[in-house]
């Protein structure tokens, strides 16, 4: 329970008598949970996600509970000393990973994210967009408990986004809350435990519209699996889809955010005894269902 | 602790944005200081002059880290803790500058009282100056914690503030720092080694209150 992080009645103004940014909220993010905090610029979404870092404390009320956590800020800068490798290794054993792992966790990070290129660059070198990926990178180093992602996806190219967004899946899968802010509404669509919006200061939690809003769904996979005779499909990999049909006796039918497909497949073929992957295709939201 | 600190050394150093306080220092101990001046005056001259090198080292450490990079090594570690690894490598910075002047000033002095008549043992009054520049570098960061984010922002009003209080800490009767540099030229004139040892106790106690300040702060101010 210690690792939920919740905020009791937390407001938060900067100053003595500056206008209060947030004021009344209250929230929980709970082990597993994917919440996303959605509304216009300069309402205080980052200030919240400062907050729930704790690299803010509040100006009034509680945070509660103290999960390792990992932030990736809105714009990284590139005006640090090191090269890309040598900063994720410093982050790494920040972090609480021994030197050797350290080093290992930041080549393997790099690489899962097309940057083992520049490794060995300096940061004052990088463009924008590879200094972003070794700001998301810093964040993955440790599988921290709670992971807060300001915006993190701007400026990342497309191989990286859909990388992001499977980590995303793995840790929360892994038992980690993750939050994040995007302008892109489609963002993790359909993976989402929770969607909050902040508005004149206060938090709204949005019930998830099915049939006003069908735009909102990203890409999912649907993947057909058989399982051992009479077996019947992992909970886990029923948390995982979004839908989960029998068209035969033992062969399931399962719809998941394609996000997640790494995550279910996983699951399918870790389980015990494991089920078989018949198949597995990509289906477009537009594709109609 | 240890990575912190590493992380914060290994930026303090690779910056190189510590060459112009350290260039400033050999200059101030290259003007101020000669061989075969009486060692005790000399060694007061090095520790007072290292109390604002101290403070410029703070502002480095604290002013060089970008706000975002700051705030993932925050979350990790939690932003009190992140802000007193600065402050720690900023105090460790000059207490190393320090010991290497003094040492320096203590192989080149003339072992003797202001009058030259008087001898004064060179071992004992290397160590007396140790101390004293061991309390000019902690008031020095204590100076430097205060007078930079979180408590001043803006450089325009943080850099004189700096520079004021630096200057005011050491010739303030009272200041730990005064008290151990005017030991230091008092014990020179009479041919005696001081024990500055209250005035160093009196310097880690301001200096642990200020950094104590400084890192609560870091959370309620904004980046």
């Amino acid at each position: 329970m210690e690792r939920d992080l919740q905020l009791d009645n937390v407001g938060r103004r900067y100053g003595l008598r500056g206008p209060w940014v947030l004021r009344g909220i209250h929230l929980t993010l709970a082990p597993g949970t994917l919440t996303r905090i959605e509304g216009p610029n300069g309402t205080g979404k980052s200030t919240l996600l400062r907050i729930l870092a704790r690299l803010d404390a509040p100006s009034e009320g509680r945070v509660k509970g103290r999960p390792r956590t990992a932030y990736v800020p809105e714009r990284f800068p590139s005006a640090l000393p090191f090269t890309a490798a040598g900063y994720l290794t410093h982050l790494a054993t920040i972090h609480g990973l021994t030197r050797t792992s350290a080093q290992r966790a930041a080549a393997d990070t790099l690489e899962r994210f097309g940057a083992s290129s520049y490794a060995h660059t300096p940061m004052a070198q990088l463009s924008k967009g590879s200094s972003q990926k070794v700001a998301v990178a810093q964040a993955l180093l440790a599988e921290p408990e709670l992971l807060v992602l300001d915006e993190a996806w701007t400026g990342l190219d497309t191989g990286a986004r859909a990388e992001l967004e499977r980590a995303v899946a793995e840790r929360t899968t892994a038992g980690g809350a993750v939050v994040f802010v995007d302008h892109d509404p489609r963002r993790l669509a359909g993976a989402t435990d929770a969607v909050y919006a902040v508005r004149e200061g206060g938090l709204a939690r949005r019930t998830t519209p099915v049939a006003s809003e069908p735009a909102v769904t990203g890409p999912h996979v649907v993947v057909e699996a058989q399982g051992p005779a009479g077996g019947r499909l992992p909970a886990d990999a029923h948390r995982t889809a979004s839908t989960a049909e029998e068209p035969h006796p033992g062969t399931y039918r399962l719809t998941v955010p394609a996000s997640h497909s790494d995550v279910l497949l996983r699951t399918l073929l870790t389980s015990r005894p494991p089920w078989h992957v018949v198949s597995v295709r990509h289906e477009t939201p537009e594709g109609g269902r | 602790m240890t990575a912190l600190l590493r992380y914060q050394a290994a930026l303090l150093v690779r910056s190189q944005r510590w060459l112009p306080p350290v260039i400033l220092y050999a200059v101030f101990l290259g003007v101020g200081v000669q061989s075969g001046q009486p060692i005790l005056d000399s060694l007061g001259y090095a520790a007072a002059a290292l109390l604002p090198v101290a403070a410029w080292l703070v502002r480095i450490c604290v002013a060089g880290e970008p706000p975002a990079a700051r705030a993932c090594v925050s979350a990790a570690v939690g932003p009190a803790r992140a802000h007193l690894a600065a402050l720690l490598v900023a105090l460790a910075g000059a207490a190393l500058l320090g010991t290497v002047a003094t040492v320096l000033v203590t192989l080149i002095s003339d072992p003797v009282s202001s009058d030259h008549q008087i001898r004064v043992p060179r071992v004992p009054a290397g160590g007396s100056g140790l101390l004293a520049v061991l309390a000019c570098a902690l008031l020095g960061t204590a100076v430097g914690a205060l007078t930079t984010w979180p408590l001043l922002r803006s450089p325009g009003r943080a850099v004189p503030t700096m520079l004021l209080a630096a200057l005011l800490s050491v010739v303030v009767t009272g200041s730990p720092a005064h008290a151990a540099v005017s030991g230091l030229v008092t014990g020179s004139q009479q041919g005696t080694v001081p024990l500055p040892l209250l005035p160093l106790a009196a310097a880690a106690v301001v200096t642990a209150g200020a950094l104590a300040l400084a890192c609560t702060l870091t959370s309620r101010r904004s980046p």
